[in-house]
């Protein structure tokens, strides 16, 4: 599974209902082989306020793909959740989202 | 029989029970990557503390990185604080439980860096005879530690 480039999937986690046609940043995570998993769920919980499950599912995907969207929004919001990533030791960039 | 030397107790705190060895060592890890990050913040073992936030945009890059890099410097310096006053505490708050795991997971990152460490390191098939195998056992005993932190703090 990893290796192959992987379109980012946006119907998958951190897109939600509000997403506007203006908030076209994506916020990635990318597998690590330091970082447990565990912690990477427990990052995603805290930072994001998302559900036990949801956590769990995005840091699956990180696991498995290699990387996943774990947020979107405008390039404020975007580099905001990125440095809060980065503080918190995970391997997180953004990019305008095409 | 081994209780876990990390668990929340009943007042909603953390209690912390080390051994004076397991103490000793993180007040050597802390003051050591404090110094690495005052003396050498460039060091290419530290650059998983400061990854790039734009992979394409060297000119987003670098302004990301001159609004970021000193906050998250101090922030792990602060994380270091917390190390070092849980390396002596018996007890922790959830705050200083956090900034504890997350100096747990700074000196893992460096370590694991510095090891080149790949997704199945196992401490199973540790070599003694390697040069390097009281590191891996550093770092696998770090792991277990953060663990702990985590699942007190859940």
């Amino acid at each position: 599974m990893s290796g192959a480039p992987s379109p980012v999937e946006l119907e998958e986690p951190g897109i939600d209902e509000a997403l506007a046609p203006d908030t076209p940043w994506v916020v990635l995570v990318w597998n690590d082989p330091i970082n447990t998993m565990n912690y990477v769920a427990f990052i995603f919980q805290k930072l994001f306020g998302y559900s036990k499950e949801k956590a769990n599912r995005l840091m699956l995907d990180v696991h498995h793909k290699g990387r996943a969207v774990v947020a979107n929004g405008t390039r404020e919001e975007c580099e905001v959740h990125v440095f809060r990533l980065h503080e918190h030791g995970l391997w997180a960039t953004m990019q305008h989202d095409q | 029989m081994a209780s876990t030397p990390i668990r929340r107790n009943r007042h909603g705190g953390i209690d912390i029970r080390l051994s004076s060895d397991e103490r000793e060592l993180l007040l050597i890890l802390g003051p050591q990557l404090r110094t690495l990050l005052t003396d050498d913040p460039d060091d290419p073992t530290l650059k998983r503390l400061f990854p790039p936030a734009y992979v394409d945009d060297t000119e987003a890059e670098s302004f990301y990185r001159l609004l970021a890099r000193d906050e998250l410097l101090s922030r792990r310096l602060a994380n270091l604080d917390s190390l070092e006053r849980a390396a002596r505490a018996d007890r922790l708050s959830e705050e200083e439980a956090l900034t504890f795991l997350s100096a747990l997971n700074d000196l893992r990152l460096v370590l694991g860096t510095r090891l080149g460490v790949s997704e199945d390191d196992d401490p199973a098939n540790l070599d003694p005879a390697d040069p390097e195998a009281g590191l891996h056992s550093v770092y696998h005993y770090l792991g277990w530690l953060l663990e702990l932190t985590l699942a007190a703090l859940r």
